[in-house]
């Protein structure tokens, strides 16, 4: 019979296609890892980073960057979306398209310029399917982006939004919140919001909570040239290190969508196999009984 | 950093911790020149340049390219913050004199493109000099 001989087929390949899964999950399992633990890494230096701008801001220096100036027209705004090199990763890439094309719609409906910047082919495939023009694209960064390359971009990200060809900048990637939660976010970088909150609430919460010991003997520094010197280094530095975090966010999460696709495809694969072999034995046992039958009646006809 | 005679140095990079070692004395490349630090250095925030960061220790001199960045002194330790730290033999001088000729042919006419220019220049003569 064709449909025992097809039924076996079939759970030979859903068995091959398990194999893959399986193999897929191990090794996004052990790139999160890696991941994981150079995200760990990278938070030393943005560590270290606000503090040198709290001590800045402790030591009365104002804290002010042409980075840190919101313009007083928005006409232009760059959006930089990051999404994956590579598929089967669940609702990764897809979710993180969505919400990074709503937000460009909405940017469109205030601003009339501004550059769609992709990295990662599922996103820049995408971003064609649906006809968004992109202006840059990257792909170059995989599951270990490396700061240079990340570094690159911020710079040129700085000099679009300092010389005033930019007002705005956008990147929307998905954010690791824990191992078990990963939102898509779309977040402003520029005008840089990442060091207001450390000069002026962070002054009397922040210089509580992280220097606790420290904070009742207090160093007065000295700043080498001066503080606005070193705060004009500052600034520029701490925008690479935050994009660069968004990187690794998105790294991080990639590996974590697709170990979690991978762990219910495997599963799902072993469900299948479970069915079919049930169908299949079925099928073999209804052959067997079916042939003994035509034997017995054989033999009948004979005697 | 007041702990007896020893410094404690630490080099962070925006990728990880590069460096983590304790010393006699350290010699860092400041934006304008050498700077000596030994234990018991008052609290300094200050901008690096490009060149050799030393590290003196019992066992001898060791000595690594520090690509910019700052510097921030506290009681407990040297923080360096730079964006890359080489050892001194992968410095290439081929490729540092090529990016000083990219950097000297780069055109300046805004005032954000001279401060671009200026550290190309100051970067690839800080390689320079080391590979020499």
């Amino acid at each position: 019979m064709a449909n025992i001989r097809q039924l076996d087929k079939r759970r030979k390949s859903v068995r091959n296609i398990r194999k893959i899964t399986r193999t897929m999950e191990l090794i996004a399992t052990a790139r999160f890892k890696k991941a994981m633990d150079r995200a760990a890494a990278a938070t030393d230096y943005t560590k270290r980073i606000t503090q040198i701008v709290q001590d800045l801001a402790n030591s009365g220096a104002s804290v002010s960057h042409p980075l840190l100036v919101a313009h007083d027209t928005v006409k232009a705004v760059d959006i930089l979306v990051l999404t994956a090199n590579r598929g089967l990763c669940g609702g990764y890439n897809g979710s993180l398209v969505r919400v990074a094309a709503q937000r460009r719609s909405e940017i469109q409906e205030q601003a009339d310029a501004g550059q769609t910047s992709v990295s990662g082919k599922r996103g820049i495939s995408a971003f064609r399917y649906a006809g968004i023009p992109i202006e840059k694209t990257y792909t170059q960064f995989d599951d270990q982006p490396s700061f240079d390359a990340v570094a690159k971009i911020a710079d040129e990200l700085i000099y679009r939004f300092v010389s005033g060809q930019v007002d705005r900048v956008d990147v929307a990637y998905t954010q690791f919140i824990s191992s078990s939660k990963q939102v898509p976010v779309v977040e402003t970088l520029l005008p840089f919001a990442g060091l207001d909150v450390s000069s002026s609430a962070g002054t009397t919460s922040a210089g509580t909570t992280s220097t606790g010991q420290e904070s009742n003997v207090r160093d007065d520094y000295e700043f080498l040239p001066n503080a606005s010197a070193i705060l004009e280094e500052v600034v520029p530095a701490s925008f690479r290190a935050r994009l660069f975090k968004c990187f690794l966010d998105a790294a991080v999460s990639e590996q974590i969508a697709r170990m979690v696709a991978m762990k219910s495809a495997t599963e799902n694969a072993g469900d299948i196999i479970k069915g079919l072999s049930r169908t299949y034995n079925r099928a073999r046992q209804s052959k067997i009984t079916q042939e003994i039958m035509e034997i017995i009646g054989g033999v009948e006809a004979l005697g | 950093m007041s702990s007896g005679t020893s410094v404690h140095c630490i080099v962070v990079t925006p990728e990880r911790t590069e460096l983590d070692a304790q010393c006699e004395a350290l010699k860092l490349p400041m934006y304008d020149g050498e700077l000596g630090i030994l234990p018991g250095r008052a609290p300094m925030v200050g901008r690096l340049g490009y060149g050799l960061l030393k590290l003196q220790s019992a066992t001898g001199e060791q000595s690594w390219f520090v690509d910019g960045g700052f510097v921030q002194v506290t009681r407990d330790g040297v923080y360096v913050l730079t964006n890359r730290l080489l050892k001194p033999e992968q410095i290439d001088r081929k490729s540092a004199e090529e990016e000083l000729q990219r950097a000297t042919e780069m055109v300046a006419t805004t005032p954000q493109t001279r401060s671009v220019k200026e550290r190309a220049l100051a970067q690839a003569r800080g390689k320079l000099r080391i590979s020499s």
